[in-house]
């Protein structure tokens, strides 16, 4: 890879200053990506206006310039509202070209190829340039022109221009909301929370008998969850589109998209944990009941355009400390934190680790001296743990290890890992609990924490920061499980995240200056309460066959009854009568409405259990009912839907109506840098 | 204690205990049934004196440690003994000469192996046909019982790419068996042409 300092000459920076604003001559040679994205740049309209910052939120200019044929790009310049913007240290700018072997990365068409060892994705001419400005920013508030302007080796100009808008966050009454928590059921749409209210809290005469801790939060609106390159997002924008305030395209997180190759190098966007690390000096958490690499938690602090990444991404997590204030970093996914000399992972290494070089990072020189990253390294031979406890986290293995840890206290920061990758779901946690073992011990981990003892144990360490905090806490297997169409294990997903919603409410009512937030990043699997069965449980057994003529609608379906156990879960979901789930988005599978007594395989499991059914195509083949679907594959997929989200604390009025999900990161911005004019918990 | 698992009729295996055959698991290619002296459709016996039975539920300590993946005691003692194991062949793509892997699940192993964990159990180990090291063995569906040395430690072999816990160095009997597999499968396919 090619990248040299942009070498700044005085005339033609001079020039470009004076044309800033007008047009430049017509060229065969054109800029095909211009970043941050904008409709003005696409398609010639001002707006909508797509990238929207905080005041002095850092972003990454970017441009891929395809200059005429022959020629190379030797030198370019942004421009905002007309004015350069200058690399004063000389080291935040690059142009990178195509630097793999010709023969390998160049076709016979004179394109790049996009193959292993290229420089430049598919499709390009040979001499296209990525040319990029790191970590800039802007602190005025209003809608502001980005033009770049690059030269070719015979002196002619290219450019173009696009726009972005600085947002506002005016002038509060100074009560800012000092922590921030976002709950994030993943995959989580209306008909989820329903579900989970439903099986919790029961119905009588058509009135809930109770509420569920989200549904006592006093604002609520609705949230458009679209990526920046489909109406249907996958976890990674759906996620960091509330917390940079902008569009990813799906798959990437913190990042805008590129044209290299390389999953490390994509034009960046701070996070709001960077921002208000940096701006107030808040602590970060990140808490899941998945792998700590996956999608959303990795889209609260890592930047890459591979959600797979995994060795990359939580070397970032302790590698970017600094510039995140991660203290709290919990979940799944001990697989990426264990040594692997050997680089191989197939079988697993003896230890069950799955750090590799080809998913690891190293970051371009002017990435890290325009952001003040860590370089990063390929060293799949890294103890993660070890230096996460040399960092002074204290580590917990199990939900005993992280009883022990706050023996003395709250630990100053704290690494929790309680599988090897996803946790188990709470369906077959809390079954081990009660005494049926069978599969946690399958997994191997029969001792995991469940996700409202993990919240407690965030908010307790997290808390001591008198600076405030932002944290995440993700019930990752509400998305998971609807994926797998297991609908007796998604619901118990929304129990066990609502049962942290309630530990973050009770964390604000005690700390005002708190904004708890509790949304999606999606909907998953378009499921729908369609009614219940009309069999008992026993019925159901004797004939698993029956689908759709098992299935009571409108008044016949009355009102499932589920028994609730001390721990707070149903005793049972194989009730009579009970509640049946549709889904909308769904893949083939056959259905018994009868709970599996294996989870769906896991294919992330270094050892799964042999008794998972591989899919839900496979799960009851032959014994249950088939229900053919709309989408092809083997697991239902995310819907386009979109998702509420409800609001409590300080700030919390200003999430109602209808918005977009990158809406979120600027009225988290204005209750924590401005403050409201009122508490809205008054 | 109540439980919310409706005991549906499901096969009853154990964990990595491979004792039946495959059920609704990781989807794999058709390949030839094993050989009548390798297949294993029913419970076996007690194996041959000097061989010792070990189970794949036995290769590691459960429940898992702070860490990561420990070999049992029991595994440790086996180094350099002779052993019998029941599981399934993993269908290699590409396959490695005078190597292939056993497996507690049914399950395909690709080469692109960049990214996220694939469905190969930690406890596969590698299979070493000691005097046949170009032999190619074809695919063989369902359980299979095979003995040899067992060779316990992290083995790399750079041909496949992969590491594993431990090599089981197959005995005589068995590599015939297996050799007389890859010229039948072999004679198959040059018919079929």
């Amino acid at each position: 890879m090619s990248r040299s300092p942009l070498l700044r000459k005085a005339l033609p920076a001079l020039v470009a200053s004076v044309l800033g604003g007008t047009a430049f001559g017509a060229s065969a040679a054109t800029i095909s990506r211009l970043t941050p994205p904008s409709e003005l740049f696409a398609s010639g309209n001002a707006a909508p206006v797509i990238a929207r910052f905080l005041p002095g939120q850092q972003f990454d200019l970017q441009a891929t310039v395809q200059p005429d044929v022959g020629e190379t790009i030797k030198e370019f310049v942004f421009y905002v509202d007309g004015q350069a913007v200058r690399d004063r240290e000389g080291n935040r700018t690059s142009i990178v070209t195509e630097a793999g072997p010709a023969e390998t990365c160049v076709g016979a068409d004179g394109k790049t190829t996009g193959k292993s060892g290229c420089t430049l994705v598919a499709g390009l001419p040979a001499n296209t340039a990525v040319v990029s400005l790191r970590a800039f920013s802007k602190g005025a508030p209003g809608v502001h022109e980005l033009k770049v302007v690059a030269w070719q080796n015979n002196g002619e100009r290219i450019t173009a221009t696009g726009n972005f808008e600085i947002v506002g966050i005016g002038e509060g009454n100074g009560q800012v909301a000092k922590n921030i928590i976002i709950l994030l059921g993943d995959g989580m749409g209306a008909a989820h929370r329903t579900a989970g209210r439903i099986m919790a809290k029961g119905y009588a005469q058509g009135k809930a008998k109770g509420q569920l801790a989200m549904d006592t939060f006093p604002y609520t609106g609705m949230v458009m969850t679209a990526s920046l390159n489909s109406i249907v997002t996958d976890s990674a924008p759906g996620m960091q589109n509330y917390v940079t305030g902008n569009k990813a395209n799906n798959n990437e997180e913190g990042v805008f998209p590129d044209d290299t190759l390389d999953a490390f190098d994509n034009p960046r966007v701070e996070y709001l944990s960077e921002y208000l690390h940096n701006l107030q000096g808040k602590s970060l958490g990140v808490v899941t009941t998945a792998d700590v690499f996956d999608a959303t938690p990795a889209s609260m602090a890592i930047h890459t355009s591979a959600r797979g990444n995994g060795t990359g991404i939580v070397d970032q997590f302790l590698d970017d400390r600094h510039l995140t204030g991660l203290s709290v970093l919990m979940g799944g996914g001990r697989k990426w934190f264990l040594p692997n000399p050997s680089n191989s992972t197939s079988p697993q290494p003896a230890n069950g680790s799955q750090r590799r070089k080809t998913n690891d990072y190293v970051l371009p020189a002017d990435i890290v001296a325009g952001w003040g990253a860590s370089p990063g390294k390929l060293d799949p031979e890294r103890d993660l743990i070890a230096d996460f406890q040399a960092a002074g986290f204290a580590y917990a293995p199990d939900k005993s290890g992280l009883d022990e840890a706050f023996k003395f206290g709250a630990p100053k920061q704290l690494l929790g890992l309680f599988a090897y990758s996803n946790m188990n779901v709470a369906y077959d946690k809390i079954a081990g609990r009660r005494g049926d073992r069978t599969v946690v011990d399958a997994f191997g981990f029969p001792d995991q924490p469940m996700l409202d003892e993990m919240t407690d144990a965030a908010l307790k360490v997290l808390s001591k920061n008198p600076k405030g905090f932002v944290a995440m806490i993700e019930g990752a297997s509400i998305d998971k499980q609807a994926h797998l169409m297991d609908s007796d294990r998604w619901p118990l997903e929304v129990i066990e995240f609502d049962r942290a919603v309630a530990v973050a409410k009770a964390f604000a009512q005690k700390n005002p200056d708190t904004l708890v937030l509790v949304t999606a990043d999606h909907e998953c699997s378009g499921a729908a309460i369609i009614g219940a069965s009309m069999k008992t449980a026993a019925e159901l057994e004797a004939n698993p066959k029956l689908g759709k003529d098992a299935v009571a609608v409108y008044e016949a379906a009355k009102f499932p009854k589920y028994r609730i156990a001390e721990d707070g879960y149903p005793i049972s979901t194989n009730v009579d009568h009970k509640m049946l789930i549709g889904y909308g988005a769904n893949a083939d599978r056959y259905e018994t409405w009868l709970p599996s007594l294996f989870p769906t395989k896991d294919t992330q499991q270094p050892f799964p259990p042999a008794q998972s059914p591989a899919n839900p195509n496979a799960r009851n083949e032959g014994v249950g009912a088939l229900i053919t679907g709309q989408v092809a594959g083997d697991q239902a997929v995310h819907t386009g839907t979109d998702i509420p989200l409800s609001a409590y604390g300080r700030g919390a009025s200003q999430f109602t109506g209808v918005f977009d999900n990158t809406d979120v990161m600027f009225k988290i911005g204005r209750a924590a840098v401005a403050g409201e004019r009122q508490n809205s918990q008054q | 204690m109540p439980s919310f698992a409706c005991r549906l009729p499901i096969l009853a295996g154990l964990f990595l205990m491979a004792a039946l055959p495959a059920q609704a698991g990781t989807s794999v290619t058709q390949a030839p049934k094993a050989p009548s002296a390798l297949a294993v459709t029913k419970p076996l016996g007690t194996p041959p004196a000097g061989v010792t039975e070990l189970k794949f539920r036995d290769l590691f300590k459960l429940p898992v440690g702070p860490k990561g993946l420990e070999p049992t005691d029991k595994l440790l003692g086996l180094d350099g003994k002779r052993v019998r194991l029941v599981g399934y062949m993993v269908q290699q793509e590409p396959p490695v000469p005078g190597h292939f892997m056993l497996s507690p699940l049914p399950v395909v192993a690709g080469d692109a192996d960049d990214a996220w964990a694939d469905d190969i159990p930690a406890s596969a180990i590698f299979v070493k046909l000691p005097k046949s090291p170009d032999l190619v063995v074809p695919p063989m569906a369902g359980l299979i019982q095979l003995t040899g040395t067992l060779h316990v430690g992290l083995r790399d072999i750079p041909a496949a790419g992969r590491v594993a816990p431990a090599v089981l160095e197959l005995d005589v009997a068995p590599e015939r068996v297996l050799l007389r597999h890859a010229k039948s499968v072999a004679k198959a396919a040059s018919k079929a042409r």
